[in-house]
This record gives structure tokens, C-alpha cells and sequence, in this order.
């Protein structure tokens, strides 16, 4: 048994704290002009965000919020005063030639687990903490102001974050949208605006994850606007919650003795269960007393990987190494899971909507994989699996769990 | 007059030495044997691992007989046989 490092996110006492981004770029622009970074230091179980709008759009606007950004990070994670941060950003910015200023907004959250969240501001829309669908006020909030640079105002808040709650930041690509071209909004969406939109949605979906609340928030201010999108979008969830846990069993045992308890593990603990591999399947319906069933119509639509299979009160049940080797490419080249061939899809799609994905692999050598009529080289499972875990490490922040049977 | 029932091994070997171009078979078979055919994908037959059975891709026929490097072609001959016999 052996537990692979997690980064980007973290989860402790049984919580989890998942922040996800959603953004759109200005129509006509080739780089979106705002930024937004994340950062988990594992050590003192601390979790950042930084979110910047550069002035202007295109890559001027997208040069400025990543230099923002980048540097905010880490500032915070350096614990360097606001203040001192906020300058050190401000003296570094490249003055732009046509407005002889060089300025990028930022929004800050950092937030230890089991202590209180600060949240910084410069210029973007004021944050959005709902427990629930209840507005939270700030325990405190101040204004600061740099000698240096007297015109730029920076607002500090603490807050009481908590278990359940959630926090929202924006560009105000989002709070403006629909501005001169909606007659009923004047002032565009507004942070009012967004507010009453997020509060709606978790009324309908108490559960919905950051990164489905952020991509609804994006998306509305999109559809606000009509005929594209007038300024970038950017919107950041951070919520705090219990992991979802996904747990992937794939491969048989090396000692079929092993098979009951492999098998259980289908059924200890976690949200959704995925069974890759024909005979994991079978172990599964062995052991535990599932059907699989393999719908018919499925065959035909699988895009090239072989079908998908549902296991009532379980999960799904797909192929093993064809399906696992193309959840590894999407996951190393970020492809969204939406083109994938079915049962790869199926698979990243509950990746995406789980924070911890525990694999349960069976070591067990399928010898009929080194038959040399096999058209392809099938790579074997356990560096496929390692391979993927540190994808969804690197590229998606989830925490990743191998086990070894 | 027996239905033939015909499932196909779906398992990684299987479906890559053939398997995959079975996928569709319902579609191949004619008109006069449309219903009286139970086709069902298989997670795994798990015959590829044992030796003498003669490879992969397999299918398994009315639950006992098994047809081992099977071809559309060689299927659809095979139900043939047992449609027309039992006919």
C-alpha cells in the first residue's frame, strides 16, 4: 500500500477545500486578459487564490494579471505584509504606452484550515461568502492605502469560512456584463446581480461543487451579453466541504485468495465506483453478487474503445488498459473529456466531479496482453495507473490514492 | 423453433484482434433471422487466459459452445446453421 503525494488542493480532518475557475475571453482576443492561480502549501495546509484582470485585453492585459498573479502568490505564501505585496506588484507592472499606467486588479483569498480566511482586494468586484445561500459579512474589513501609491485602495477582510461554505471572486467581465447593451441592466449584472444567480442555484443544487457554480456564474454573465463577450470573464469558487471520494478498482489480485476483499473495497466507503478491466468486472459480480449489464446500443456508440457497463447500486464497469491509456492522454494534454470515446469519457467525467481518486489495483499480470498477434504495445497497468495519478495531481488538483493488491 | 443466444467478449485481447468488428452484428444479420438472434456484450469471457481453446477474439454460443477467433463471417455462419437446424 502506498499514497502518492497530492498538490493544489488538500484535504484535512475530513474536509476538502476545492477551488476551481472558470473563464471566457473577450471576443476577437486571442489570450484571455485575466489570470487566476491557485496554490495548496501542503505543509501548513493552506490554500491561495489569486484572481487578476490586467488593464486593457489581449496578451498587454493577460501579461500584466499573470505577472500579478504569479507574484501575489507568492507574496502570500511568503507571508509578505499586503501592503509591501501590493507594492512590490505595482513597481514592477510595465507601464502601458497609450495609458502611461501599468495597473492589474487582484483579488487575494488565502486560508488555513481551522483559522480564519483573508481575503484582499484591489480593484475587482467585492467578494461574494455564502453559507448556504446566506450572505456572510466579514468579521473585518478595512481600507488600506500605499504611500507610494496613494490613488490605489486596498481593502482587507477576515472572514469565518467554514464547513459548507463558499466564496466567490470575479473580474468584473462578469459583475459588467450586459452594460450598454441591455436595456434592463444599466449598470450591467452587477454584484447584486451575481449574488441573487448563485444563491439560486444552490437553493436548487445544495451540493454543486466550485467548479460547476463558477462555470454557471461564467457562462450567465456570457449569456447576458448579446452578440460575444464584450470584456474577459473570470470567476473563482473555493468551497469547503467533505471529499468526494471516487474509487477506481482495475486489474485482478495477484493471489485470487484476495478477490473478496478487492472486491469489498467496491463498497467501503466511497461516492462512485469505477471497474476497469473485464475481469475486475467479473470479480465484482463474482464476489459481491452484481450484474453487469453491457447495453447493446452502447457497442455501437463507443467511439473506439469498447463499451461501458453498469453495475446496479455500484457504478460503472469499462475495459481496462485501452480505456485507462486513453484517460491517460486527455488527462497529460488536458483534453476535455467531452470528444473522448465513451467509457473514457465516462471515466473523466467522474474524475472531474471527484476530489479523491483512490485506485485499487490489482497486480496481477493478464498474459494474454503479451500475445505478439496483439496489434499494439499494451502498457502495463501499474505504470499506466501511476501515470494517471500524477496527471490528476498536477493538472487537476485532485488527491490521488494508490493501492496495491 | 430456438433463439440463438451469442455473446461477445468485450475484454481488452478480444476486442483488439476482433472483437470490435462484432459489435454491430445485429445489424448483419438478414431480415428472416431478426429476433430469433440475442445478442450480449461481455465484460470478459476470461478464455483468453486458458491454453488450447484457440485464441481470441472469443464468443460464446448458447451459453456452452464457444467459438474461438471469431470473424463476423464465421459467426453469422455459425447461427445459420443452428437457425436452419433447429428451423
Amino acid at each position: 500500500m502506498a499514497e502518492s503525494s497530492a498538490s493544489g488542493q488538500g484535504a484535512a480532518a475530513d474536509l476538502f477545500i476545492e477551488m476551481e475557475a472558470a473563464q471566457f475571453t473577450k471576443t476577437g482576443q486571442g489570450a484571455c486578459g485575466d489570470d487566476v492561480r491557485f496554490l495548496t502549501v501542503e505543509k501548513e495546509n493552506r490554500h491561495l487564490v489569486a484572481l487578476s484582470d490586467g488593464l486593457g485585453s489581449g496578451v498587454k492585459a493577460n501579461v500584466l494579471a499573470t505577472m500579478t498573479t504569479s507574484m501575489a502568490i507568492k507574496f502570500l505564501k511568503s507571508n509578505i505584509p499586503t501592503l509591501e505585496a501590493v507594492e512590490i506588484i505595482m513597481d514592477s507592472l510595465p507601464v502601458c504606452e497609450v495609458r502611461k499606467i501599468g495597473y492589474a486588479t487582484f483579488s487575494l483569498f488565502d486560508f488555513r484550515l481551522g483559522g480564519k480566511a483573508r481575503i484582499s482586494e484591489m480593484g475587482n468586484p467585492g467578494y461574494i461568502h455564502l453559507r448556504g445561500t446566506e450572505e456572510i459579512a466579514p468579521l473585518s474589513d478595512m481600507q488600506i492605502v500605499s504611500e507610494h501609491w496613494p490613488d490605489r485602495e486596498v481593502r482587507e477582510c477576515e472572514a469565518d469560512f467554514r464547513a459548507g461554505d463558499r466564496i466567490i471572486l470575479c473580474s468584473d467581465g462578469v459583475t459588467q456584463s450586459g452594460l450598454g447593451v441591455r436595456k434592463d441592466m444599466k449598470f450591467g449584472w452587477r454584484r447584486s446581480g451575481v449574488l441573487a444567480f448563485a444563491r439560486e442555484r444552490i437553493a436548487r443544487e445544495p451540493d454543486i461543487s466550485a467548479r460547476d457554480l463558477s462555470a454557471a456564474i461564467a457562462r450567465q454573465a456570457l449569456n447576458i451579453t448579446p452578440g460575444g463577450c464584450k470584456d474577459d470573464i473570470s470567476c473563482a469558487v473555493v468551497y469547503l466541504r467533505r471529499p468526494r471520494v471516487m474509487r477506481v478498482l482495475t486489474g485482478p489480485p495477484y493471489y485470487k485468495e484476495h478477490d473478496a476483499e478487492y472486491a469489498r473495497q467496491a463498497l467501503l466507503g466511497p461516492d462512485h465506483v469505477v471497474a476497469c478491466g473485464g475481469t475486475t468486472a467479473n470479480i465484482l459480480e463474482r464476489e459481491l453478487g452484481v450484474k453487469v449489464k453491457v447495453r447493446l446500443a452502447d457497442m455501437k456508440t463507443a467511439g473506439g474503445l469498447p463499451p461501458i457497463g453498469t453495475m446496479e447500486g455500484v457504478g460503472i464497469a469499462t475495459e481496462g488498459i485501452l480505456t485507462l491509456g486513453r484517460v491517460l492522454s486527455a488527462l497529460e494534454q488536458m483534453r476535455p473529456p467531452a470528444r473522448e470515446p465513451a467509457a473514457a469519457r465516462a471515466i473523466l467525467e467522474r474524475m472531474m466531479r471527484h476530489d479523491r481518486i483512490e485506485f485499487v489495483i490489482g497486480t496481477k499480470v493478464n498474459e494474454s496482453h503479451q500475445d505478439p498477434n496483439i496489434p499494439q504495445d499494451l502498457e502495463l497497468r501499474r505504470s499506466v495507473v501511476k501515470r494517471i495519478a500524477a496527471a490528476l495531481e498536477k493538472n487537476y488538483r485532485k488527491r490521488v490514492i494508490l493501492n496495491y493488491y | 423453433m430456438e433463439n440463438v443466444k451469442v455473446e461477445i467478449c468485450c475484454g481488452t485481447a478480444c476486442y483488439l484482434l476482433g472483437a470490435a468488428n462484432m459489435m454491430n452484428i445485429e445489424d448483419q444479420l438478414p431480415e428472416s433471422w431478426r429476433g430469433r438472434v440475442e445478442v450480449e456484450a461481455k465484460t470478459c469471457l476470461e478464455l483468453c487466459e486458458r491454453e488450447n481453446l484457440g485464441g481470441a477474439p472469443y464468443v460464446r454460443i448458447n451459453g456452452t459452445e464457444i467459438m474461438a477467433q471469431a470473424t463476423p463471417d464465421k459467426l453469422l455462419t455459425r447461427i445459420g446453421e443452428l437457425l436452419e437446424g433447429a428451423a
